[in-house]
């Protein structure tokens, strides 16, 4: 920069200012620090306000899932849930699917229905005893180990508890 | 010049920019090559999107409420909606053919050498950024395709070693998809691309005008190199009048074929099955075939081995030979990617 040459001035144009000239390169030295101090100010800003909150733990809660009565014994029953939750600024309707078991009536394995894999529900396949994911065709057993397919992980089993004859899980 | 013309070229000084830039010399082997109009059709083709997408953010509403709502008033009810938004929605898918196709042309002749390095990355990112164009603007109608292929593919990115759950938590502004989302989307879509965009093929237009063409490789265009034409009217018109195709064909298309809207977002569905946009099918179904422990393979590797040998070619193929015909590994190399992604696109259709 004040290495470089500077281009000749026309005459009648006039000349370079000497006294000024000779400021040159501390005026440029100063210049790209506070250029660069301030950038890195703002990129700093400016990525911490991108990030926002989206990197915050999220809270757990427990969600109904319904009567036990009304969730058969030994069949693998899907549940639609439904919960008040705030999404940045809106307060919204969360919902979700979730898959329901129970051998004897009284304890509960609840499986998140989402693949492990990519992110999409499984379906229960009844005649194969397996969860089936459309996506890539993994499979799950009924509680969740993964069979067959892609998936790195087993299907999310959750907390669950009964209270007052509703079965709740952990979400 | 007119009166009124060096009036404003005292004040502007405008004139010799303007005419240096519309008289540059193109070899007439270009002019004669409708291979050429590519990279301008690309150019047409993303003008087009950026009109259309001023047009449409006058309807849409970026909010998980209203984002379905606004799309289906813009498709079914507002008078040319459905025109605008299939202009929109089949430009999108244009846009992509035409980068690839120029990117193509550029390949097989060569025109990636020494010294156009810079100008190639620089079409490299372009590509890339056309791309992340495609999965930005799939979500904003918030219906079971974008919705899906959205969850899908951040959870693409969230497999990413060490790194993947806070790129993906950063991509949807949270834990799960919702109106951050939408909104880093919209914004994303509608605001940094194109401005990045913009630039890029700012700096890939003055490349290309201060390296020229890259030389002819056959003998018959050899023998047109020394003989030129200006830019304007002669280019100009082989752009304009291959941007009117263009323009007529996305017209059809728009008027045959609404532009999609599947039912509104649902995430509790198990019926639907996310698919990617089309140009995203052939990676969609080599994710198949990496199970488990596997999986950043597909998700890590595999990206970067086809970015970054995009990105190293010019670094690689650095003789002097040009002819596609005389160089069969790059050829084949090619031919191999185009048939591979071909293969896997109908496999997962």
């Amino acid at each position: 920069m004040s290495d470089t040459q500077l281009p000749a001035l026309p005459l009648e144009k006039g000349a370079w200012d000497e006294k000024e000239l000779s400021r040159r390169k501390f005026l440029e030295i100063t210049f790209w620090a506070v250029s660069g101090i301030t950038a890195v100010g703002l990129l700093g800003t400016g990525a911490r306000f991108l990030v926002g909150n989206s990197l915050e733990p999220t809270t757990s809660s427990w969600v109904e899932l319904g009567k036990v009565a009304e969730l058969p014994k030994g069949a693998v029953n899907r549940v639609n849930y439904a919960m008040k939750a705030k999404d940045a600024w809106r307060e919204v309707t969360q919902r979700g699917a979730l898959y329901a078991f129970s051998a004897d009536g009284a304890n509960y394995t609840v499986l998140d229905g989402t693949c492990t894999h990519l992110g999409c529900i499984v379906q229960w396949d009844s005649a194969e005893n397996q969860f089936r994911c459309p996506c890539h065709s993994a499979r799950f057993t009924r509680e969740g180990v993964v069979v067959d397919g892609p998936p790195p992980k087993p299907l999310r089993s959750l907390q669950t508890k009964v209270e007052n004859g509703v079965l709740m899980a952990q979400i | 010049m007119s009166k009124v013309g060096q009036w404003i070229d005292k004040r502007t000084g405008i004139s010799g920019p303007v005419r240096s830039f519309l008289n540059y010399p193109v070899p007439k082997y270009v002019h004669n090559n409708l291979l050429y109009t590519l990279g301008g059709l690309t150019a047409i083709s993303f003008g087009l999107q950026v009109i259309t997408g001023i047009m449409l953010t006058f309807y849409f509403d970026p909010s998980t409420e209203g984002a379905y709502n606004s799309v289906d008033y813009i498709t079914y009810t507002l008078p040319l909606g459905w025109l605008v938004r299939g202009l929109h929605h089949y430009g999108a898918s244009a846009m992509v053919i035409l980068v690839a196709l120029h990117m193509l042309r550029t390949y097989f002749f060569s025109a990636y050498k020494k010294p156009r390095e810079i100008n190639w990355l620089t079409g490299v990112l372009l590509l890339f950024l056309t791309l992340a164009f495609g999965f930005t603007g799939y979500l904003l109608p918030w219906d079971q395709k974008g919705y899906w292929a959205t969850r899908v593919g951040t959870s693409i990115a969230g497999s990413v070693p060490l790194i993947g759950a806070t790129i993906a938590n950063i991509m949807r502004g949270g834990a799960e998809l919702g109106q951050s989302t939408l909104t880093r989307f919209f914004a994303t879509h509608v605001m940094l691309l194109p401005a990045t965009l913009a630039l890029l093929i700012g700096v890939h237009i003055f490349q290309l005008r201060y390296h020229g063409m890259a030389p002819a490789i056959t003998e018959k265009a050899k023998a047109q190199s020394k003989s030129f034409v200006p830019f304007f009217p002669y280019w100009v018109v082989n752009d304009a009048i291959a941007g009117l195709g263009l323009l007529a064909l996305l017209v059809y298309i728009s008027a045959t074929q609404r532009a999609p809207l599947e039912f509104p977002a649902d995430p509790t569905s198990s019926n639907f099955i996310p698919r990617p946009e089309w140009y995203f099918l052939f990676y969609y179904q080599i994710l198949k075939y990496f199970p488990g422990g596997l999986e950043p393979v597909a998700t890590v590797l595999i990206p970067l081995f086809i970015f970054g040998s995009m990105i190293l070619l010019p670094f690689i193929d650095r003789g002097e030979e040009r002819r596609p015909w005389k160089k069969p590994v790059t050829t084949i190399a090619a031919i191999f990617y185009i048939v591979v992604i071909i293969i896997f696109t109908v496999l997962a259709g």
